[in-house]
């Protein structure tokens, strides 16, 4: 009898803290902002002790205290519930947008730098001019242009996102799709007769999943800023929702009298950003690549 | 020949880019949505005044011919009339360019020792207390959205600090002391988020710098760690640097937009969000315009000194 057979197969725990312990510490502790995040963000509306549009929670600009640890705003909305109900908005809009963005720009960079020829150097030049407008002027003038009836839709904001994305992470997966292109199993690939869809998703994809994986968290960390100051300039979400950027902007007002009730959803919405840079960070260490935080 | 060939070939691909920039703009704003008099005049709109406004536009033309007489506007300068107080675009642009290229130049000043004075010190205390303490500071600030870091700021040297004013209204009339005044916290909150971005990148590129061959042997000759950081490394690190500043200018573009909207700074940030809330268009496409050739121009000029300084491309 063997060594191996004595001894008991190791649970899956075992095999993943030891993983847990090789991953970078910014790694760790940005996981851990982000799940703390995802957990108020899903059982939050449970448990916020006022509702989000809730008056008379309390004296209308009262500062901090233990029943409102956010103070109270000048309807008398207890900012804390806000800030816990908004949490899961701001992050699906995030998410939602950049995966959507990561969607559409993977699958034109990849075949656009695949396929090659008139179409990459048209879709090229078309991108390039979407990148050169800068991104929050571009995310304006596509809800400027989305009209009146759909301004504050969340689906516009998550479109706009995509919309704002999808040119950047395009021009990324291209880079990949043109280096992977020449390797001999594409080549392979392309004599069998295979159509360039299906060589993007069997052969390119596969090989560009890091890169990819990276990227997104890279926008996703940006995504709430985006969405934030949209709604802080007026162009996003419409009250009375508790989207974190509208509600600085809504209480920059009275941040002579409370300066909390601005500074509660501010650090929700830094520390939101903090825990999804410090993962991309993280998460690039492990993949072997380097990223620049705060490219836009 | 080589160069001159890719530095043409290069421009030429600018050319292009802002062609497709002012066809985005202009078939998002003017041809996609629907009519433009009916969202002009919103719900006040009757047949007599939409059929009235149309004509005044121009809108009864076909889009090709008025985008194409728009592009020749833009090209010979004339931006037409602004909607909404029907004076000429380009004489409301013009004070508020000017506005904002200076609080621009400021924020720069302040962005030069705000991002080497970290660098520097984070390279010659690599991977010490203090090192780490700038990396730490860098990645919260990096994830503070500008317009809460210009609240802050706002904050601290207005309510706790009286220092300066909250509000940064200036006009013609006033003096360049209450100019500077003014533009002081909204410079301050650009120059931060432009420094965060450039001290990470250039501590990177000093750090890589000193590991190579040269810096050793100039260590080695028993020169000074600061002579060796600031004489050998610093001007090798600055070329990467170099296209970090095109970013930083093409953030400063969108960045205003935000920033001068915070402190009501009257800039070109400023009169786009306020001419996108009046839906006064021929505003709104100027201004856009006008950040996306500064956007191509700032990368042309990265794009072109980096060719420049490429030594295997000078000898050729």
């Amino acid at each position: 009898m063997s060594i191996e057979t004595l001894t008991a197969p190791p649970s899956r725990w075992n095999g993943l803290l030891p993983l847990w312990r090789q991953t970078p510490l910014s790694f760790r502790i940005g996981l851990i902002i982000l799940l703390i995040h995802f957990v108020i963000a899903a059982t939050g509306p449970f448990w916020a002790p006022y509702g989000y549009s809730q008056m008379g929670t309390g004296r209308p600009l009262s500062g901090m205290s233990w029943a409102h640890p956010f103070g109270v705003d000048q309807l008398g909305r207890d900012i804390f519930s806000r800030v816990v109900h908004g949490a899961h908005i701001v992050i699906l809009l995030s998410l939602s947008g950049t995966l959507l963005g990561l969607i559409i720009g993977a699958v034109l960079g990849l075949l656009s730098g695949y396929v090659g020829g008139w179409f990459d150097e048209i879709l090229q030049r078309f991108l390039e001019a979407l990148i050169s407008i800068p991104f929050l002027v571009l995310a304006l003038i596509a809800i400027a242009a989305a009209g009146p009836e759909l301004s504050g839709n969340p689906v516009l904001i998550v479109l706009v996102v995509a919309l704002v994305y999808a040119p950047r992470i395009a021009r990324m997966a291209r880079t990949v799709a043109v280096d992977i292109a020449t390797r001999d199993y594409v080549t392979v690939a392309r004599l069998r007769g295979e159509s360039a869809w299906s060589v993007m998703r069997r052969e390119l994809l596969p090989n560009a999943t890091s890169v990819l994986l990276v990227e997104f968290a890279l926008r996703a960390g940006y995504a709430p800023v985006l969405i934030g100051s949209l709604g802080f300039l007026g162009f996003g979400l419409r009250p009375p929702t508790p989207e974190w950027g509208l509600m600085i902007s809504e209480n920059r007002a009275l941040i002579m009298i409370t300066p909390i009730t601005v500074l509660g959803p501010g650090l929700a919405l830094a520390s939101l950003v903090v825990g999804l840079n410090l993962f991309t960070e993280g998460l690039a260490r492990i993949l072997g690549r380097t990223v620049k935080l705060g490219v836009q | 020949m080589t160069i001159l060939k890719l530095v043409i070939r290069r421009s030429l691909m600018s050319v292009v880019t802002l062609l497709l920039v002012s066809l985005i703009i202009f078939s998002m704003l003017e041809v996609l949505p629907g009519d433009v008099a009916s969202r002009i005049l919103g719900r006040d709109a009757t047949p007599e005044t939409l059929e009235q406004l149309r004509t005044e536009l121009g809108l009864d033309r076909p889009a090709p011919v008025r985008y194409l007489s728009w592009l020749g506007g833009l090209v010979t300068g004339d931006l037409g009339n602004s909607l909404a107080s029907s004076r000429p675009v380009s004489e409301i642009l013009a004070p508020r360019i000017l506005n904002t290229v200076l609080l621009s130049v400021y924020a720069f000043l302040i962005y030069l020792p705000l991002t080497f004075i970290p660098a520097l010190l984070q390279a010659l205390h690599r991977d010490r207390a203090t090192d780490h303490a700038f990396s730490v500071v860098t990645l919260v600030l990096l994830s503070v959205p500008d317009f809460l870091l210009a609240t802050i700021l706002l904050l601290t040297f207005v309510v706790m600090l009286p220092l300066l004013p909250a509000i940064s209204l200036v006009d013609a009339s006033s003096s360049a002391w209450e100019y500077l005044r003014a533009m002081t916290l909204p410079a301050l909150t650009l120059a931060i988020v432009m420094a965060v971005y450039a001290v990470r990148m250039l501590r990177d590129n000093l750090i890589e710098v000193l590991d190579s061959d040269y810096i050793r042997m100039a260590e080695l000759k028993g020169l000074s760690r600061r002579r060796v950081l600031l004489r050998h490394a610093l001007p090798n690190a600055l070329v990467p640097t170099l296209n970090v500043t095109a970013l930083n200018l093409a953030y400063l573009v969108g960045g205003v937009v935000v920033v001068e909207k915070v402190f009501s700074y009257p800039g070109f940030g400023s009169l786009l969000v306020d001419s996108l809330q009046l839906r006064d268009l021929p505003v709104v496409e100027a201004t856009v315009m006008i950040a996306a050739f500064v956007y191509v121009v700032a990368n042309l000029i990265a794009d072109v000194a980096a060719i420049l300084l490429n030594p295997r491309l000078r000898n050729g």
